[in-house]
């Protein structure tokens, strides 16, 4: 029956998918030569876009390597490598004690970022104070017009309780003040800026390494966060990006992070946006 | 031969055994799961109070009301629009455009729900917030509006299946006796059809409930609790889908089995509801 | 005859509805297209290599769609590998051996199983993982194998069904010329019953194909990632194209990724809308074909 020959063929097809071959080459790629494992990270979301260039590097240089990436937010992050289920967990603030203690955790510093505000690039508001920024997020403030910008109302958006970004936010630039349960929830980094860029009279809060034209960032306090401005401690919302593994890293895992911190890494960490740590 | 027969017999049977074990697996597996919180007694206090970790509070009742704010808002504007679809397709079809109707309606049940979210989000959410000027776009109107476009073929198609078992000649003698369309409708095909109707609505509603994406990506995802059609709300299913991306292993992970728990039965409910119509009518 | 006035009604308020759901499905498509039709070519899916070295894995492609659609390919078919006996089977079952009253229970609990939301399906399919993470195998992870079983879950009860119907709608001359002849009941099963219901069987798993294709709600819980190149074995992450379209839809970070969207928008709506025809061009053809040949 042709019906059973064709089922052959495709099964036939599939067998040949599974076939494997490829190489490339670099130095300080070198390390990851013979390798031959799957490499899984998760976590934090502003880590995302440097995770993704340095698996790219990593990958194409060695096929044979596997680097997966999920987001999810720095709580997951932690979890999911306490539990096993990563290799690398990123988080985007430190580890509490508990969690520490609890999963035996290792953390590892490569970068320093900002967490700022930021409005559509249409919105007459650039600079804010702290009190009006915790009235906006609390939602007491509910119309631009009451801060001198046009008469329309403000959509707040805020991510969710695993995220890094937010808890850095709520602590240092709202000083633990409320956000309002009305705020619009998104998933990540990237999630957020494409909101805000969407909705002209949005308000939302995103890594400063994530700032381009499509957004712009407040001016909190007189201090406008900046790569700079974060670096030299004038703009204080600012965070580590951390690596953690359980247990010490070691194999791929050590290596990936090691590249991280090496000079190839250094320069990816800075055209990303972030600040790489000395 | 007999013993292939008796081994063949037992195959079939263990693989059916199997496939409604799913079912009541499935059940079986989130009631253990959410065990220790049914175990205190909380099962109506979850479902009723506020989300709020922050302060020690895992109620799901922000999300079981924009559940049943959004598949119902679908609902009742998808219901007027697959009724006037199906009246076009069974019983008016002028010049036979109804099969054409029908086939356009068939197609889109194979459209992908990710597909409507996307559109949503591109299209209807800015539009809904420029026309309205309150609130971001993404609200519980933007949802029911993608979700009724969603859930229309299902109804339309339950629909036309029912005017279709009217028997011709009830019809054939409303037409002999001078009767007009509308007077066909009323007094002969919905008598008949109502049951069928019903079913085809409490289908779609239990689809509405269960459907993940288009709330996920257009309702806005707040946790309060709805106060207008153009506030942000959070379905019971984003919510799940957004709880497991990011945690597991706490509480509030154990309150989303909670919360399956809930669509469980409430789509089950549904279901066995139908049953019930359909097995009356074919009584009669 | 002149109509009467609330026939009139009924006319417009038909044709209204009507003209107003055509309008809505057709705004739909006519947006991606416009938006989308720009970025369809090779390079959408494969990106910066060679089209042949990634088919033949040799490079990786990066930016492109072709992990997705790589990752989609393989979750159908094992999703179809592992549906399709048990689905046949059961219907079978249902159609030929079972007893009415066992029969009913039986068609309730599959009505039920239809009825789940895919989410709940995947949350099963997650807890499940964690599950045996913790107490069997502390190498399992979320990846292809379970994601295929947490959607063959949810494709089952199509596949029951349309077995079930195809069996039962078959015409007495069909059922009982072979058993005249002296076959066994499992004879005229294989060699003359199912045989005459491939059509519909058929068109069923073509359905059932395009159920997994656009799935997302299980798959997002279940192993699907954002970024992972073709899956190497059936434990590892894997990317599909619907979970890139959502994905892409809350976090793209500049207009090329967008438009990437809209091209995957495009190849998924049609790859389901081409199954879809081609359950229903089978169902006929292969229908006439079986019941006229001589």
């Amino acid at each position: 029956m042709t019906f059973r020959n064709l089922m052959v063929t495709i099964l036939f097809m599939i067998m040949l998918f599974f076939l494997v071959a490829g190489n490339c080459f670099s130095d300080e790629l070198d390390r990851f030569k013979g390798e031959k494992q799957i490499l899984r990270i998760s976590g934090g979301t502003a880590h995302i876009p440097v995770m993704k260039e340095a698996a790219k590097r990593i990958m194409t240089f060695n096929p044979d390597i596997r680097i997966t990436i999920a987001g999810g937010g720095s709580g997951a992050g932690i979890k999911q490598v306490g539990e096993g289920l990563v290799d690398i967990g990123n988080s985007g603030r430190k580890a509490t004690e508990a969690e520490i203690n609890k999963y035996g955790l290792k953390m590892i510093k490569w970068a320093i970022d900002g967490v700022a505000a930021v409005v559509n690039p249409k919105n007459r508001i650039k600079t804010l104070t702290r009190q009006e920024l915790q009235d906006i997020f609390s939602g007491k403030i509910t119309n631009w017009k009451e801060l001198g910008g046009n008469d329309k109302p403000i959509n707040v958006y805020t991510r969710d309780k695993a995220s890094g970004t937010r808890s850095v936010f709520w602590k240092k630039a709202l000083k633990k003040s409320d956000i309002t349960n009305k705020a619009n929830v998104v998933v990540s980094n990237g999630a957020m800026k494409t909101a805000v860029k969407n909705d002209p009279y949005s308000i939302g809060y995103i890594s400063v390494g994530f700032i381009n034209d499509s957004v712009f960032a407040i001016v909190l306090d007189g201090v406008k966060p900046t790569l700079d401005s974060v670096k030299q401690g004038h703009y204080k919302v600012a965070r580590g990006l951390y690596s953690n593994t359980k247990g010490d890293a070691k194999g791929l895992a050590k290596k990936f992070i090691d590249y991280l911190l090496g000079p190839d890494g250094r320069k990816m960490v800075l055209e990303k946006g972030f600040i790489p740590v000395n | 031969m007999d013993i292939k027969e008796t081994i063949f017999k037992s195959i079939f049977f263990s693989a059916s055994v199997f496939s409604a074990g799913i079912t009541l697996f499935i059940s079986g597996f989130m009631i253990v799961l959410a065990l220790p919180i049914l175990k205190q007694g909380l099962f109506f206090d979850m479902l009723t109070s506020p989300w709020a970790p922050d302060h020690g509070l895992f109620g799901l009742g922000p999300m079981i009301v924009g559940t049943i704010c959004i598949a119902f808002m679908a609902l009742v504007i998808s219901f007027p629009i697959s009724l006037g679809c199906s009246f076009f397709i069974g019983i008016l079809n002028p010049k036979g455009l109804g099969k054409w109707l029908k086939k356009m309606v068939e197609s889109m049940t194979a459209i992908p729900t990710v597909i409507y979210g996307f559109v949503g989000i591109f299209l209807l959410v800015p539009l809904v917030r420029e026309l309205f000027l309150k609130g971001s776009g993404m609200c519980i109107l933007s949802a029911a509006i993608m979700l009724s476009v969603l859930i229309s073929p299902t109804m339309i198609l339950f629909f036309v299946d029912s005017f279709a078992r009217v028997p011709q000649s009830d019809l054939n003698a409303v037409d002999a006796l001078g009767g007009n369309t509308v007077q066909k409708f009323f007094y002969v095909v919905l008598p008949h059809s109502w049951k069928g109707m019903l079913t085809g609505i409490i289908l779609s509603f239990g689809r509405a409930m269960g459907d993940t994406l288009i709330a996920l990506m257009i309702s806005g995802n707040s946790v309060a609790f709805p106060g207008s059609v153009l506030d942000s709300a959070r379905t019971l299913t984003a919510h799940i889908a957004l709880i497991i991306a990011a945690d597991f292993d706490s509480i509030e992970f154990k309150t989303i089995f909670l919360g399956g728990i809930f669509l469980y039965i409430m789509t089950s409910a549904s279901i066995i509801l139908t049953k019930f119509l359909f097995r009356k009518k074919n009584n009669k | 005859m002149k109509p009467e006035f609330s026939d009139r009604l009924f006319n417009y308020f038909s044709w209204g509805c009507s003209m107003l759901l055509i309008g809505a499905v057709l705004t739909i498509i006519s947006f991606l297209i416009a938006n989308g039709y720009n970025v369809l070519s090779l390079h959408l899916i494969f990106d910066d290599t060679r089209p042949l070295d990634a088919i033949f894995l040799k490079t990786q492609v990066f930016d492109g769609l072709f992990p997705a659609i790589a990752g989609t390919v393989f979750l159908i078919l094992l999703s179809i590998l592992f549906a399709v006996p048990i689905g046949l089977a059961t219907g079978i079952f249902l159609a030929e051996y079972c007893p009415p009253k066992i029969k009913r229970h039986f068609s309730l609990l599959f009505d039920i199983l239809a009825g789940i939301p895919s989410i709940v399906v995947g949350l099963f399919g997650f807890c499940v993982t964690l599950f045996l993470h913790h107490y069997f195998y502390s190498r399992l992870f979320p990846c292809l194998l379970i994601s295929a079983f947490s959607l063959a879950f949810l494709i089952l009860p199509y596949i029951i069904w349309t077995t079930q119907i195809s069996l039962e709608t078959l015409p007495l001359s069909v059922r009982l010329t072979a058993p005249g002849l002296g076959a066994t009941k499992l004879q005229n099963i294989f060699y003359v019953l199912l045989p005459s219901s491939l059509s519909g069987i058929l068109s069923g798993i073509i359905l059932s194909i395009g159920r997994c294709a656009e799935d997302t709600a299980v798959i997002m819980l279940t192993g699907a990632v954002a970024s992972a190149g073709i899956p190497r074995s059936v434990f590892s992450s894997f990317e599909a194209l619907p979970f890139y379209i959502y994905y892409i839809s809350s976090q793209y970070s500049d207009n090329s990724e967008l438009m990437k969207g809209y091209g995957a928008c495009l190849i998924l709506l049609f790859i389901c809308i081409t199954l879809f025809v081609l359950a229903h061009w089978i169902k006929k053809r292969l229908y006439q074909k079986i019941l006229y040949q001589p």
